[in-house]
């Protein structure tokens, strides 16, 4: 197997893992948890290789079956693919770590060896979705994403949480046959699902209206996996009430794959400029501008007045999604550049929000911000990790959330869309008062006694979410060779 | 409220006012020459048989040309069972509240002897169109329903205890992830002889031989399909069914 092999393998190791997990669980429940670290490390490694043959190449092909393209399955590998796959394989690798120690407080003992499945599954999943070069492939993949965090946000079992599930599935289940219904769509008449094929077919296709409907349907289904503002009333229930590692995949991880979906079908296949649906598309881009900008200012103001900490970051997430989109679709070359490069910074910072949420509840069962006094005593890495990351997410410099917002702002200057300057301003005002009201309740307030102990959780709760906080401060400092390479990739997008 | 209702059914008829013109704009059922015909269809009906290695072409496509598509369903599949289980827990616990409710009550005379009669009948029917998917209608996943089905009516006439002491825990839970490992390991077999993943055409065997080795790996995934398939929606409908329902009535299914 040499590297040219390796894309398979980003989703056949982990699928094969998977699929013998529960077989481990069986004999020993203890197994289960070394396996799927080696499984996702696995993958890890290899998307990292990836990366350097990435750098070398270009963007990387692969043909499963030996099939050329139009009539097989070709995964293909892209900038932003290969960028989410990273950022899936590292962030998720860390997050199943925390989860260890934390599952065994929220999960019976009988089901642990299907939390592991799952998770390795939805891992899978998420990293097929990225590099799929398939609309058919993507819908697959996006199927068992969705399905398993169904699951894993009820897998605590919880009547809370069944209602949460439930309310997400409904929502899920609409937007995955919207989605199956629009690849219907666009292969009736053009007849083909590979996604280059189709941009390529799409200009001479007599069929407009078709063509456009498929189009606004897939950005309305895609809007709702990425929980935009009109459509984003799953998030807060099954977000805040998920176990904290789910809560983690779900903000970090999964909500970006819907955003992936909307990249894809906006600029990967109908991106292409023809005259037929240049003006669906871009009063299209121009609706998804809008909702993101609502989404940044309703997001934040709910998240302002929540008192538990999950719903908080919960609701963050809503705003967060809000900054990437209308980086995307303003179509100004640095707002793209700003909302690609807060895809990677967000993932960072909101995986160590939740991991900080979940070790409050691990350790003390502290769930509403007034509860936390002190804790930045007696938990200093936990909240620190808290603070340095809350930096990133309100996008204070050094930190990697600066970098996004200050290339998001100047895209908003190139348009001259001074509305949206203001709306990200004060997003990032009312992020500051929900992030720092938090920081404040755990350092600066409570009993000034120097006679407490410190008292952490163990080293694998809170060594991941300090590599994650370090990872915002480092990605901040060193932006450089991501910025340009996300530079060079809009340079090749229809982004004027 | 009923503003509430009546926002919603506004917004269902501009929906489905729209997919309605949207599908009346779509070239009608059944013509000839559309695009969808023309591109990528024509080199599947000429070649499947040769190409593909099944003479059913919807075999063909599903297992070879898109197989990778097919092996994700299946892990869909798997990950239902997973999404089950998580949620419900294996039988013979008293976690869940729903579930099929009638199960093992005891059944009448006729009705036993009629499934002990069928249920051989339909596994065997069950192989049959699990191994005939190559060349006519059929495959892993209709035999994959079919073994479930039997499976389900002989739980619902002799109760959940009889049939999981038939197929017990231990054997089910290999044979559940056996579809998603058939087609990861054809995969990795393809690999280990240098060509693309899921590719079924071994190279280094003469030409006979790689078409019978082709033969038997797409039957292998088959099989795995039909299997796990089944073993999966056995394993779903026993996590649904309730204990308490049959430890009022102990033994009556034997009578």
């Amino acid at each position: 197997m040499s590297v040219s092999s390796f894309p398979i393998l980003l989703t056949a190791i982990p699928l094969s893992f998977a699929a013998l997990c529960p077989i481990w669980g069986m004999w020993k429940k203890e197994a289960c948890f070394p396996w799927s670290v080696a499984g996702v490390s696995a993958t890890a490694f290899i998307s990292w290789a990836l990366v350097s043959k990435f750098s070398a190449v270009g963007t990387i092909g692969y043909k499963v079956g030996g099939w050329a393209p139009p009539w097989g399955i070709h995964i293909r590998i892209d900038f932003i693919g290969m960028l989410l796959a990273v950022v899936i394989s590292s962030a998720g690798l860390l997050i199943l770590i925390y989860s260890w120690r934390y599952i065994v407080h929220e999960v019976e003992e009988a089901k642990i060896p299907y939390y592991y499945t799952l998770y390795l599954l939805i891992f899978a999943a998420m990293l097929g979705f990225s590099i799929t070069g398939d609309l058919f492939n993507l819908f697959v993949f996006m199927e068992i994403f969705s399905i398993t965090s169904y699951a894993l946000v009820a897998v605590s079992g919880e009547g809370k949480a069944l209602r949460a599930a439930f309310k997400y599935l409904l929502m899920g289940a609409v937007s995955s046959i919207t989605v199956l219904f629009s690849i219907a769509f666009l292969y009736s008449v053009i007849g083909s699902l590979n996604m280059l094929d189709i941009s390529k077919r799409l200009p001479n296709t007599p069929y407009v209206v078709v063509v456009n409907t498929a189009l606004a349907l897939f950005t309305a289904a895609f809007a709702v996996k990425a929980a935009v503002f009109p459509v984003h009333m799953w998030l807060p229930d099954a977000h805040s009430i998920a176990p904290s590692p789910i809560s983690a995949i779900l903000s970090a991880l999964v909500i970006k794959m819907g955003v992936l979906g909307i990249f894809r079908v906006v600029f990967t296949i109908y991106g292409h400029g023809f005259p037929s649906t240049s003006n669906l598309w871009s009063s299209l881009c121009g609706f998804v501008s809008w909702a993101a900008a609502f989404s940044i200012v309703i997001g934040s103001s709910m998240a302002i007045i929540q008192r538990e900490l999950k719903v908080m970051i919960a609701y963050s997430s809503v705003a967060h999604i809000g900054y990437i989109l209308l980086g995307i679709c303003m179509l100004a070359p640095r707002g793209m550049t700003g909302g690609i490069f807060n895809i990677v910074a967000h993932a960072m910072g909101k995986a160590c929000f939740f991991l900080v949420a979940g070790s409050l509840i691990y350790k003390h069962n502290m769930k509403r911000i007034r509860e936390l006094r002190g804790i930045g005593r007696t938990m200093p890495v936990t909240a620190g990790a808290f603070a340095i990351a809350s930096l990133s997410i309100v996008g204070l410099p050094p930190s990697a959330g600066f970098m996004a917002k200050w290339y998001l702002l100047w895209g908003c200057f190139q348009k001259g869309r001074y509305v949206f300057v203001a709306m990200v301003l004060l997003g990032s005002l009312l992020s500051a008062i929900y992030c720092f009201r938090v920081v404040y309740y755990m350092f600066f307030t409570g009993p000034r006694l120097h006679t407490q102990k410190v008292d952490e959780v163990p080293p694998s709760m809170y060594v991941p979410a300090a590599l994650l906080s370090l990872g915002t401060l480092v990605l901040g400092i060193y932006s450089t060779p991501l910025i340009s390479a996300i530079n060079k990739f809009v340079g090749s997008l229809p982004v004027k | 409220m009923k503003w509430k209702k009546f926002a919603v059914v506004a917004s269902l008829s501009v929906l489905g006012l729209l997919l309605a013109y949207a599908i009346g704009e779509m070239p009608s059922f059944g013509s000839k020459n559309t695009p969808d015909k023309l591109h990528v269809i024509p080199r599947y009906l000429q070649k499947s048989e040769e190409e593909a290695g099944a003479k059913n072409i919807i075999t063909g496509v599903i297992l070879n040309y898109r197989g990778y598509d097919t092996e994700g369903e299946v892990t869909v599949i798997f990950s239902a069972l997973c999404a089950v289980v998580a949620l419900l827990g294996r039988e013979k616990r008293r976690l869940s509240r729903s579930g099929v409710d009638a199960a093992g009550k005891p059944t009448s005379v006729i009705v036993n002897t009629v499934v002990r009669f069928l249920v051989p009948i339909i596994l065997f029917f069950a192989v049959y169109v699990m191994l005939h998917g190559e060349d006519s209608p059929g495959g892993g996943f209709q035999g994959g329903a079919v073994v479930g089905a039997s499976i389900i009516i002989f739980t619902l006439a002799f109760g959940l205890p009889k049939s999981t002491e038939k197929i017990p825990l231990g054997f089910r839970i290999p044979l559940e992830s056996i579809a998603v490992f058939a087609f990861l390991s054809m995969g990795f077999l393809g690999m280990l002889f240098g060509v693309n993943f899921l590719t079924f055409i071994l190279p280094g065997l003469s030409h006979e031989l790689a078409h019978t080795v082709r033969f038997l790996m797409l039957s292998f995934i088959e099989v795995g399909i039909g299997v796990a398939g089944g073993i999966i929606f056995t394993s779903i409908v026993f996590s649904m069914i309730r204990e308490d329902e049959y430890e009022l009535q102990p033994d009556l299914s034997q009578s």
